[in-house]
């Protein structure tokens, strides 16, 4: 009963969000790529799994990540309710989720090639750096293995991997959140990015959406690009840095979920002006938002990813290629909000009780 | 000073102000003792409560307590078990925790590794940015922590480090997570919705998602308590949740008057606060009073009705006895009057009432409306002479004999014994019609009776005279008449005073 209280409580704040959205979205609905509908919601917790019957009764998955970062910990969650459906249907699906403590291209080709020897039905790959981790990709199919990209990078274009869940449109997160800033800044002012890890597809394009839009403005100036690898600190350091070397700085794009956090840090201690927009939930950067500091955050749907994600491993593993069961690419909404969404979307993703 | 006469009607009017009074006194002090039972049952219901809410928050704090520490014993004994089982891989550490899982009934139970690598029943994964606990390289003590991560449901982390190695790999803590969902539910086992608690962090935000009453329900407990109370209250109450502390709090929102008793659950940072609504019990104990109230209310009417029927029974028997005693009075009165007018020897009418008569006919006599009246006078012969010979007792027989004697023959007339030997018989209608038959028998009866020695009584009479002007007037001719007859009856043997006393015995 608590529960059924619960969940009614959670699809009422998502509710009263998506009316909040729906009720804004005319102003930014075109500045995403994934268009954010009237209906759309930051984060859809309410999933069922779809018709498709399993063929096999367990299955056993191998997915890595990045990083070992609270973004991933949503997309996780995601997984673990997709995994909790399909074990009330009798299917037993055990995983592993494992990432380095710092994002490198080296551990996770390590992960891979040691995966590869195991007997897993899928292995699932956050492609670290693209240019790196796609060739090991197309090796390990070639060798027999079944490998899937998901969560926010997926692989090269040509990657011969089996389908890709997650962010698709990246390049356009980038240039809506940097539009954002611009329409904020009255097109003019300068700018520095925080790109995030160096080689992550998912960084790099947002980087490069920031950069091209920013250069459709003559007034606009980019003073600073900078990879802080998924680190708050690093990410504090470069910003108060980028500050210190160009005190007139008007505004930041934070490509990532670690980089607006500690780019508000550094706006705050040196007592900045500047507008800072960025990715995702961050609970530090949520409450940020809600006080002003951050200007918005494009929010990544995580846990649909790792809902998502789960399904289409358990169809590639039955053989199945995407097709009708499944596209080649799963895309996921990213949704703009603003200090006026911040203070539901708390209580939807943390509540308030460690505020 | 002069006393005044106190009427019926003065009477009357201050009974009837008097009964409105106690009446009014009456109501009054029954509305007054409702009043009163009510305030009397609402200053005791406060402090029930207060009592009440004290010791269900305290016992609902440690029953969380007991719940956290058998699981910490739990975790121990699994982690045991763990060990001492024979697990050669990653699927028999699964098996084996689901097995504990299972057992304890948790929602999630999982070893770490060193690496901050996490092992549960269906899933491994590096969980260093998941877990606070993980936050420090080394976990040297329990710990409790709250998580709710990313809309998650909420949930209780307790965490131990341990010390195994299995498959390889130094294990560095074992913990659990309990969904507050399930907290809650053991806390309201016992509670029947007679009260509202809920859980909540130190910065008054509801963690257990249960209302706590209708005005404050889920919200932060701070932000919904701040415009109710005074800023030093307010900062008083934060105050006790920032630093782990018990209490009380009573305040208003919307006119209700709401008592909160809020108690730490140790080492968790949480308050659990519960609420009874004293309006509630109020609004009971007002029900009640006001039944009591239109109860009392009830007895009054149908005291007022009975009251007033018994007031009209009353009033009605008081009647029938006045009536009664009136009736009577008259019976006695016309008894008394009767026995005022009857000779008790003779049972004929006395002097008295031929005194009362006479007037009466005098009355007549001179307003001309009667005209046939004959007047008998009579007289026992030889009374004196039976008195002194005989005695009392014979002259008392004589006396009765004479009254029956004329009783007899003058029964259409009104016979008077008017002296101790002298009777009158006023004639009127078929008396005076018949009067000279009725005097010849009695006369013919007399002188029979002075041969067989029995009562003689001489008589003469008279009839109203045109000229007479009093009934006095036809008395003297017909006493004259008697004293000739008297005469007549001594030549005839009978006995008279006269001759008694010339020849006494």
């Amino acid at each position: 009963m608590a529960e059924k209280i619960n969940a009614l409580f959670r699809k009422i704040l998502i509710v009263a969000f998506s009316l909040i959205v729906a009720c804004i979205s005319s102003g930014y609905s075109t500045r995403t790529v994934s268009k954010v509908d009237g209906a759309g919601s930051v984060v859809d917790f309410q999933h069922d799994l779809d018709d498709y019957v399993p063929a096999k009764k367990k299955y056993n998955f191998y997915f890595t990540y990045k990083i070992v970062h609270p973004w991933w910990d949503a997309v996780a969650l995601g997984m673990e309710d997709a995994q909790k459906k399909y074990l009330e249907k009798g299917i037993i699906i055990t995983y592993e989720y494992m990432a380095p403590d710092a994002a490198s291209y080296e551990d996770q080709t390590k992960k891979l090639l040691q995966a590869q020897e195991e007997d897993y039905d899928v292995i699932g790959v956050d492609v670290a750096d693209e240019e790196k981790i796609s060739p090991i990709i197309d090796e390990m199919v070639a060798s027999g293995s079944k490998v899937m990209t998901f969560s926010s990078s997926d692989a090269s274009p040509d990657c011969k991997r089996i389908a890709y869940v997650g962010n698709t449109h990246n390049y356009q997160d980038g240039a809506d959140l940097t539009e954002a800033l611009c329409e904020k800044l009255g097109y003019k002012g300068k700018v520095g990015i925080l790109v995030g890890s160096f080689g992550a597809p998912c960084h790099e394009d947002r980087a490069k959406g920031a950069k091209d839009t920013i250069a459709k403005y003559k007034d606009m100036e980019i003073v600073a690009v900078e990879y802080d690898m998924d680190s708050i600190d690093k990410a504090y350091e470069l910003a108060v840095k980028m500050l210190n070397d160009n005190p007139d700085i008007a505004g930041f794009v934070c490509c990532n979920m670690s980089n607006p956090v500690g780019a508000a840090r550094a706006v705050l201690e040196l007592e900045s002006k500047a507008v800072i927009v960025g990715m995702d939930h961050d609970q530090e950067a949520l409450n940020y938002l809600k006080d002003g500091v951050i200007y918005c955050l494009g929010v990544q749907d995580c846990y649909s990813i790792g809902f998502d994600t789960l399904q289409v491993a358990v169809k590639i593993a039955d053989g199945n290629l995407p097709g009708d069961l499944f596209p080649d690419k799963t895309d996921e909404n990213t949704t703009i909000v603003y200090q006026e969404e911040a203070a539901p979307i708390l209580e939807i993703l943390y509540g308030d009780v460690s505020q | 000073m002069r006393s005044r006469k106190i009427t019926e009607k003065a009477v009357s009017i201050t009974a009837a102000i008097g009964s409105v009074l106690i009446m009014v006194m009456v109501i009054a002090n029954t509305y007054w003792a409702s009043k009163q039972a009510i305030s009397s049952t609402n200053q005791a219901v406060s402090a029930v409560s207060a009592f009440y809410l004290e010791s269900m928050a305290d016992r609902r704090a440690r029953t969380i307590t007991n719940l956290i520490n058998n699981n910490f014993d739990y975790m121990k004994k699994a982690v045991s078990v763990i060990d001492d089982e024979k697990i050669e891989s990653q699927d028999d550490l699964r098996v084996a925790i689901g097995k504990i899982k299972s057992l304890l009934s948790l929602n999630r139970f999982a070893l770490v590794d060193e690496d901050n690598i996490v092992y549960t029943q269906y899933t491994t994964y590096t969980g260093g940015s998941r877990h606070p606990f993980l936050a420090n390289a080394t976990l040297d003590d329990k710990m409790i922590s709250t998580v709710f991560l990313y809309g998650s449901s909420k949930e209780l982390c307790l965490a131990i480090p341990i010390n195994v190695k299995i498959i390889g790999k130094q294990f560095k803590a074992c913990f659990v997570q309990i969904n507050i969902n399930d907290i809650v539910e053991l806390l309201a086992f016992d509670d029947q919705e007679s009260t509202h608690f809920a859980l909540y962090s130190t910065n008054g935000g509801n963690i257990s998602e249960t209302e706590l009453g209708q005005l404050i329900g889920t919200q932060n407990i701070f932000d919904a308590t701040r415009q109710n109370i005074s800023e030093e209250k307010w900062d008083s109450f934060r105050d006790d949740f920032a630093n782990n502390k018990r209490g009380t709090l009573t305040f208003t929102i919307n006119d209700v008057v709401e008592t909160i008793c809020y108690e730490p659950v140790p080492d968790t940072g949480w308050e659990l606060v519960v609420m009874i609504r004293e309006s509630v019990i109020q609004d009971q104990i007002r029900e009640i009073s006001e039944k009591n109230l239109s109860a009392n209310y009830m007895q009054i009417v149908f005291l007022l009705v009975v009251v007033s029927l018994f007031s009209a029974v009353l009033f009605y028997m008081l009647r029938r006895v006045a009536n009664d005693k009136l009736d009577e009075e008259k019976e006695n009165s016309k008894v008394f009057r009767s026995m005022a007018n009857t000779d008790s020897m003779t049972g004929v009418r006395n002097k008295h009432a031929y005194l009362e008569t006479e007037a009466q006919l005098n009355n007549r006599i001179r307003e001309g409306t009667i005209d046939k009246l004959a007047l008998v006078v009579c007289d026992i012969n030889g009374l004196k002479y039976v008195n002194d010979t005989k005695g009392h007792a014979a002259g008392d027989r004589l006396i009765k004999d004479a009254s029956a004697l004329i009783c007899d023959h003058f029964n259409h007339g009104s016979v008077y014994r008017t002296g101790g030997d002298e009777f009158a018989v006023l004639l009127l209608e078929k008396g005076y019609d018949t009067r000279d038959e009725v005097i010849t028998a009695f006369n013919r009866q007399v002188e029979e009776n002075i041969k067989k020695n029995e009562v003689v009584v001489s008589i003469g009479y008279s009839t109203l005279q045109p000229v007479d002007e009093q009934l006095y007037d036809v008395f003297e001719r017909a006493d004259h008449m008697m004293y000739e007859r008297k005469k007549e009856l001594k030549s005839m043997g009978a006995r008279t005073r006269e001759f008694d006393d010339s020849k006494p015995q």
